[in-house]
């Protein structure tokens, strides 16, 4: 097929702190992988990468740019910058009396992200710096009550001798944050004009975030928290995205870069809420599977990723991905729709030490990350990590590690593990670094085991998805004896998140806390005031998505509007999210219908006995999602060429230690095997990007749409 | 195991440390070197030569004295408290904080306890005056003993020869 009629559509990128993945995608759904290490400047990392993946077809950035249609980005500088504290000095004006609040923190804060036994142990609690400084943190006299109404008039002197002082000692934006204001208001607004106006008398230019403009949700910690990402670590990145974006135009691109955000669809790098870009890499991965599902009809999916430092899996029932409310990313509570992930601190990358006191294994907390570990001499890593024990066992090829840019040292890595392990517990190295092996798989295994019947699901009820840098290296050890209907391994897997980004919609989500609440005594005319309450709330975030899209030129027949709200029994804590029945309310009856979608969805999520009509309907918060069409990935489909294996995928072999002995791992060129070819363990499947593992007891075969399925034989 | 410098101890020690080796630190087993990288750390930071066995404040040690082995908390200004087994509040000058013209030395008025439910009782070195520890207690209640040390059990753990007067 030439180029005109199989143009390359699609481009995914993934910046990640080592490593930036570019993924393209033909309209046929042929696909490269590119490969670039990160740089400081992240246009220069996408390009080199894209260099890479295009070499693939022979072509360069400056021929396939023009043609493409979509960019999906996403990236870890964003985050980088909260948690180095490194963002833009941000000044933040609250209600007066109420200045520490920001500083204190939600008591959560002092542990979240922490390990099991750190979180248990207060000498490891800690609180981070604020994102404001207290020195940067001014009150103003005023009081909006916790049904909206005003008791104390603002005081609008004091906000302008606030202002002045804040830019005076060299603030470059400023945030406001009162309490209650997503009820009213008025007061933020107030102050945010006068902030502008001192602003413009001083000849300065800097942006003021009013929190109602952006988050008009309860929680004044989790809205000031995100408000003040706005500022602080959006804005640089704004300009980040801009110099991308300018590079790309440079060579021809005519698409808009789109990033991916937290509540899984992406938005414009324009949009006026980037904060909510903050974390995208492992979403993506999510999103990924989801689209892949829905095209080949798996309904129920456990994702699975495993990189260097971590694993997180999530979980799609009936082609649904649950959201969290409230996420919390780099230790800080946020009011933002995340995609609910469960994420353990354990990776391909860990270190591994011995107890001391047990005389036993223990993996991490801390990784070697890009250091690799202590076969990667230059890396400076003297303590034994995961991937040494691959090296040592066969798993990995030393000679090709991460396609060859690293040359390793394997007799070295032997020393340390005999040293270090091998040793201390009178094993032989082989044992000990399998033992190592053994330990991480079993320990992601309890954790996906755990995090599935914790949900009320039992993995035979699902497909494994298992995919990122490290994933086909471990999926046999995850998922042995699991019983998962099956475990799939795409062959992109060390570019599923960029592809997950590809595949996601160009979706604005805003949300809005409201206090609505009716019992069996309410009459109709509460019931007509609670659906006016909620269509008013619909109608201002309809508003907002729309003045979003309309920044890249779309118009209101593009745009279609998804309504939806959460839901609870009134005196629960939990809330249930879900999409609104109708598109417009406007009557009595609307609301029970509205009603009558929730309590199916309880009786689904729960169980029937545990509804409780009986205590009234309260509804929390309104949603509006709109989205338009996007060209997305088309997934591969190629005719079967039979079980045998062609000789060119066929590579040798190699020795491989599993099951206590040495044997000899056949070896085969992923790109090289056909769909229907099927290959019997113990094998190992290499390719640049990643290398897939099928021990003895396994088998694999790959189908048309090339993805690996791992069956377990034994 | 982790191996840490001297040096880290040292900023440890000072509290310059940087979080995430100190959050490592606390999280891992402790390194065997730990003790006598620490003790060498504390005998810099003393003018005497008797050897630190334990610390039981920032500037109070148990040591072996040089003249005759016994085990006796001394401060840093070299100043003896006795035997270690004794509680070494009884040897300090004491302020008690009791009404609410002392409190307002130290704290703003509301904002310091109703003295007649609780006092400050401060412990001061005789000889240097340095701080050494303050209690915060019901006015009745007697002297807190903070430490009575295992030092025999101690040593063995540390799998060390243990002072002879132990
Ligand atoms: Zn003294």
């Amino acid at each position: 097929m030439n180029d005109l009629t199989n143009p390359v559509e699609v481009l995914g990128i993934d910046a990640g702190g080592t490593m930036t993945d570019t993924f393209f995608v033909r309209a046929d759904g042929t696909f490269v992988v590119g490969k670039a290490q990160s740089d400081v400047d992240e246009a220069n990392a996408v390009l080199t990468s894209s260099a890479d993946a295009l070499a693939h077809w022979d072509k360069t950035p400056e021929e396939v740019f023009p043609q493409m249609v979509t960019c999906v980005f996403s990236g870890t500088a964003m985050l980088n910058r909260v948690v180095g504290r490194k963002g833009l000095r941000t000044g933040l004006i609250v209600s007066k009396g109420f200045e520490d609040f920001h500083r204190m923190g939600r008591a959560i804060q002092c542990y979240l992200g922490y390990a099991f036994e750190d979180r248990l142990h207060l000498n490891t609690h800690r609180y981070d710096e604020p994102l404001a400084h207290i020195h940067d943190t001014r009150g103003v006299t005023e009081r909006v009550d916790s049904k909206g109404g005003v008791v104390i008039p603002v005081r609008l002197h004091e906000a302008r001798e606030a202002a002045r002082e804040l830019i005076e000692q060299g603030c470059k934006a400023i945030v406001i944050s009162f309490l209650s204001s997503y009820l009213n208001g008025t007061h933020e607004r107030a102050v945010r004009d006068v902030c502008l106006e001192v602003a413009k008398e001083m000849g300065v230019k800097i942006p003021v975030f009013a929190s109602v403009d952006y988050y008009p949700v309860r929680k004044e910690t989790h809205r000031t928290n995100t408000t003040l990402l706005e500022a602080y670590a959006a804005e640089p990145s704004r300009a980040i995205l801009a110099n991308l974006s300018d590079r790309m135009k440079d060579i021809g691109a005519k698409y808009d870069v789109r990033v991916m955000a937290s509540h899984g669809g992406t938005i414009s790098w324009k949009a006026k809420e980037l904060a909510r870009t903050l974390v995208s890499g492992p979403i993506g991965g999510v999103m990924g599977s989801r689209y892949l599902a829905e095209q080949l009809g798996y309904e129920n999916v456990a994702c699975s990723d495993i990189g260097g430092t971590s694993f997180d899996m999530a979980l799609i029932v009936k082609g649904k991905v649950s959201m969290h409310q409230d996420g919390d990313m780099a230790r800080l509570v946020l009011s933002l729709p995340l995609v609910s992930m469960d994420t353990i601190g354990a990776g391909a990358g860990s270190f591994v030490r011995i107890d001391p006191y047990s005389n036993s294994l223990k993996l991490g907390p801390d990784s070697a990350g890009y250091r690799v570990g202590t076969c990667w001499p230059a890396g400076g890593v003297d303590t034994v990590s995961v991937t040494d024990c691959h090296i040592i066992l066969g798993y990995l090829n030393p000679d090709n590690f991460l396609g060859g840019i690293l040359e390793l040292d394997v007799p070295r890595a032997r020393q340390c593990v005999k040293d270090q392990i091998a040793d201390p517990l009178g094993m032989s190295l082989e044992d000990a670094a399998a033992g190592v092996i053994e330990l991480l798989d079993l320990s992601l295994r309890q954790h996906l085991r755990a995090m599935i019947s914790a949900k009320g699901y039992s993995p035979s009820d699902f497909v494994c998805f298992s995919y990122g840098g490290g994933g086909p290296v471990h999926a046999y050890g995850y998922t042995m004896g699991l019983g998962f209907k099956e475990t799939i391994v795409p062959a992109w897997a060390a570019g599923f998140s960029a592809f997950g980004c590809a595949t996601a919609d160009f979706e604005y989500r805003y949300d809005k806390s409201t206090d609505i609440g009716i019992t069996k005594d309410s009459t109709t005319a509460d019931k007509q005031e609670a659906v006016d309450t909620l269509g008013a709330a619909w109608k201002e975030l309809a508003d907002k998505v729309m003045e979003e899209f309309k920044i890249n030129g779309f118009t209101e027949d593009d745009v279609t509007l998804t309504p939806g709200y959460r839901m609870q029994y009134l005196g629960q804590l939990n809330d249930l999210e879900m999409n609104s029945p109708l598109t417009q309310i406007g009557t009595p009856e609307d609301w029970d219908k509205l009603v009558a979608t929730f309590d199916e969805t309880y009786a689904r999520v729960y169980a029937d006995a545990a509804r409780s009509p009986e205590l009234g309907f309260g509804v929390t918060a309104a949603i509006m999602r709109g989205s338009v069409e996007t060209k997305k990935p088309s997934i591969p489909s190629e005719p079967d060429a039979g079980p045998n294996p062609p000789a060119e995928a066929i590579t040798g072999t190699r020795p491989f230690y599993y099951g206590r002995k040495w044997v000899d791992a056949k070896l085969y060129k992923m790109e090289n095997l056909l769909p229907g070819n099927r290959v019997t363990g113990p094998a190992v499947i290499e390719s640049d990007a990643t290398t897939y593992v099928v021990p003895t007891g396994f088998e694999t075969w790959l189908d048309g749409h090339r993805l690996f399925h791992l069956i377990e034989v034994e | 195991m982790s191996n840490y410098t001297k040096k880290q101890v040292s900023d440890l020690v000072k509290g310059t440390l940087d979080w995430e080796t100190v959050h490592l630190m606390l999280s891992m087993p402790k390194d065997k070197d730990r003790y006598k990288l620490y003790m060498e750390v504390l005998q810099e930071n003393v003018s005497y030569d008797d050897k630190i066995l334990l610390a039981v404040g920032p500037h109070l040690n148990i040591v072996e004295s040089a003249k005759d082995q016994e085990i006796i908390i001394k401060c840093d200004c070299g100043h003896e408290f006795g035997h270690y087994s004794k509680n070494w509040k009884l040897g300090a000058l004491i302020y008690v904080r009791d009404s609410v013209e002392k409190m307002k030395e130290v704290y703003p008025e509301l904002m310091a306890p109703d003295t007649s439910w609780q006092v400050y009782r401060e412990y001061y070195c005789p000889s240097c005056g340095i701080m050494h520890d303050v209690e915060a207690p019901t006015p009745w209640y007697p002297v807190m003993h903070d430490i009575e040390p295992d030092l025999k059990t101690f040593f063995e753990w540390l799998e060390m020869p243990a002072p002879a007067k132990i």
